[in-house]
């Protein structure tokens, strides 16, 4: 899977690849116009990072252009503006998905991740860790081939500890992934902390290994023990 | 009033004044020259009398006139022996009417006995005549008022009518358009001066609030991405295995900070927004409506808050707001009444079409409940809010014809917003 990233702020770049490499992803990098526009014309990338405002033109050029050449790469906006003019406008030439800044960068990986299964396999793959099997069009998930119900938000939570294996993941960054932008409050931590008590109960029921640890301070992770 | 009424009737009142007046002057002089011609008359009359009482030294009562008639009676006492003009009223021998004559009095001795003479000349034809020229002279008066009148609202009509061509089209000058003002050149000097004025103005405007807007944008940019850069690099640094305590809670430090930088930034950008009228396309919504649904959304919260709601919507609460600050609106209302609430307390939602009132249970207020309305005005000093929720709550409302008021008594804290009174 080979991803580009175009993003003016270098540091902010090099975090993103730096994630997407450990992600195993090949991910390249352009900072300005320019340099994206050679990119895409000169590779193919199945997913492609954009940011609206660059120095020597606009993100929207970008994904215009790229989505003459090649209609089926993904495309995530990732900008400052959180505009609503901006996300329709993007939708409306094609882009996948649109993230203000400043973003997670476990939640940019987990959109990559939800983007590039849509594109490839039209949704129509699962998701296989271990014991554990996901399929994402029914919202099914599976324990050693047996059925769990899972809530809606619970679901939601799993397969963000899917998409970020091995990755400490912030309370705050998981409370926004659930419950969205708006959310601040210090309750949301507690009911964050209810809901991944509950999953693992779940999981534990039906004989999945403990996965999910907590990291005090910080958050949690789920890791491949 | 309109400046073309006010104009006719200033124009109206004068001219009924001058005309009254001209109109006086003119029955004054008429008047005058008709007594002085029938007093003439009367002096010349007298001039023969007494050269007739000269002559005969003696007067015959035989009716030596005509039209006019000599009155002679012995004088009782000789008093005041200057003659005298008076008016007077004598009535007619045929058709038994009173009719005016002007009199003309004076004392002649004759047989060397003292008389008072009385000449009098009747004043009809005259009065007639002085009727006949007044009514003339009122008519034509009136035509040429009413004429000058009509011509003076044609005339003004056709030279304001640039003047209100500009009025109407900046009524309909939006600031926010890309269209700059413009203007019909005109045949009068004043109004195209106005009219350039105006577009210069109204260029000068559009160029501020363009680079006002630029300027919004480019902050929030350029603080965003560096924000973005220090949460990017504060998630590789808590992927590290070898973090101590201490290190863990600074990182949990640095990374709070800068999201509470982030939603200042995000806040004060939005009011802003809001104060310079940024948002354009406003719809009809169902505030009420939306609220429900999104405590409905926050079902989850309020359960784990053991927060009871209770909807009471008799009609909806329909305002004209743009979207997205519908949603700003209703999310910090939501938010407020979740996070300031006490466990197994309750929310809810009163709505008519003229009052919506939201309120929840929660813990005594330390300042004036209006003063929460504004910027980082809060209660608690908690890290997680940037007390900008109800200053923006508040904004929206100004901006878009709401009234809002927030009441704090025994533990429930009341929010109501109506809509303002069209004056």
């Amino acid at each position: 899977m080979k991803v580009l990233v175009v993003e003016d702020e270098r540091g902010l770049a090099e975090s993103i690849t730096d994630y997407m490499v450990k992600e195993g992803y090949i991910c390249e990098m352009a900072a300005t116009f320019r340099e994206a526009e050679e990119k895409i014309h000169l590779y193919t990338y199945d997913c492609v990072i954009v940011d609206l405002t660059l120095p020597d033109g606009n993100g929207f050029q970008i994904i215009e252009m790229l989505k003459q050449l090649i209609a089926t790469t993904g495309v995530i906006i990732i900008s400052a503006r959180n505009a609503l003019e901006d996300k329709l406008k993007g939708l409306e030439i094609g882009s996948d998905d649109y993230l203000t800044k400043p973003f997670h960068l476990s939640e940019l990986n987990a959109r990559v991740k939800s983007l590039l299964r849509r594109r490839q396999f039209g949704g129509y793959t699962e998701i296989r860790f271990k014991e554990i099997n996901v399929v994402p069009h029914t919202r099914k998930v599976f324990v050693n081939g047996q059925l769990t119900t899972l809530s809606r938000k619970e679901y939601d939570l799993l397969l963000y500890f899917l998409s970020n294996i091995d990755v400490a993941l912030t309370k705050a960054s998981i409370a926004e992934h659930l419950w969205g932008d708006n959310i601040d409050s210090a309750d949301s931590f507690d009911m964050v902390y209810s809901h991944i008590k509950n999953l693992r109960r779940k999981l534990l029921e039906k004989g999945a290994a403990d996965y999910v640890q907590s990291i005090y301070g910080i958050g949690y992770k789920f890791s491949q023990l | 009033m309109k400046l073309l009424t006010k104009t006719n009737r200033v124009y109206l009142t004068f001219s009924l004044v001058i005309y009254v007046l001209t109109a006086l002057a003119f029955y004054l002089v008429v008047r005058f020259l008709i007594y002085d011609e029938v007093e003439n008359r009367l002096r010349v009359e007298r001039r023969d009398f007494e050269s007739y009482v000269h002559t005969h030294n003696s007067w015959s009562t035989i009716p030596y006139f005509v039209e006019n008639k000599i009155e002679v009676t012995p004088a009782e006492r000789a008093g005041q022996l200057a003659e005298e003009f008076t008016d007077t009223l004598i009535l007619n021998r045929y058709d038994k009417q009173l009719i005016p004559f002007r009199q003309l009095t004076f004392y002649q001795p004759i047989q060397g006995v003292m008389h008072r003479v009385e000449i009098r000349k009747s004043l009809i034809q005259t009065y007639r005549l002085l009727e006949v020229i007044t009514v003339t002279m009122v008519l034509f008066l009136a035509v040429l008022l009413v004429g000058t009148f009509w011509f003076q609202g044609q005339l003004s009509g056709k030279l304001w009518h640039p003047f209100y061509d500009t009025l109407s089209r900046i009524k309909r000058f939006d600031l926010r358009d890309d269209t700059s003002l413009k203007l019909e050149k005109t045949e009068i000097t004043e109004f195209n001066e106005l009219n350039d004025v105006l577009q210069k103005m109204a260029a000068k405007m559009q160029q501020d609030y363009r680079s006002l807007k630029e300027f919004t944008e480019n902050a929030s940019h350029e603080i965003q991405t560096p924000l973005a850069l220090i949460n990017a690099k504060v998630e590789q640094l808590i992927q590290t295995e070898q973090l101590s305590e201490n290190q863990t809670n600074w990182i949990e430090s640095i990374y709070q900070a800068s999201r509470r930088i982030s939603r200042l930034n995000q806040g004060l950008l939005l009011l802003a927004k809001i104060e310079n009228r940024q948002f354009n396309s406003s719809q009809q919504i169902d505030l009420s409506g939306m609220l429900a649904e999104k405590l409905n959304d926050m079902e989850e919260v309020l359960s784990f808050k053991e927060l009871q709601v209770r909807l009471q919507i008799e009609a909806p609460f329909i305002v004209q707001l743009p979207v997205s600050l519908a949603e700003s609106l209703i999310t910090n209302l939501v938010n407020n009444a979740i996070k300031h609430n006490q466990p197994k307390g309750y929310i809810e939602l009163v709505s008519t079409a003229d009052v919506l009132r939201f309120s929840n249970t929660g813990g005594q207020l330390l300042s004036e409940p209006e003063r929460l309305f504004e910027r980082f005005k809060k209660e608690s000093t908690g890290a997680d809010s940037v007390g900008l929720g109800l200053a923006i709550v508040r904004q929206i409302c100004d901006s878009y014809g709401l009234c809002i008021t927030y009441q704090a008594t025994n533990g429930v804290h009341q929010i109501s917003i109506i809509h303002e009174q069209v004056s």
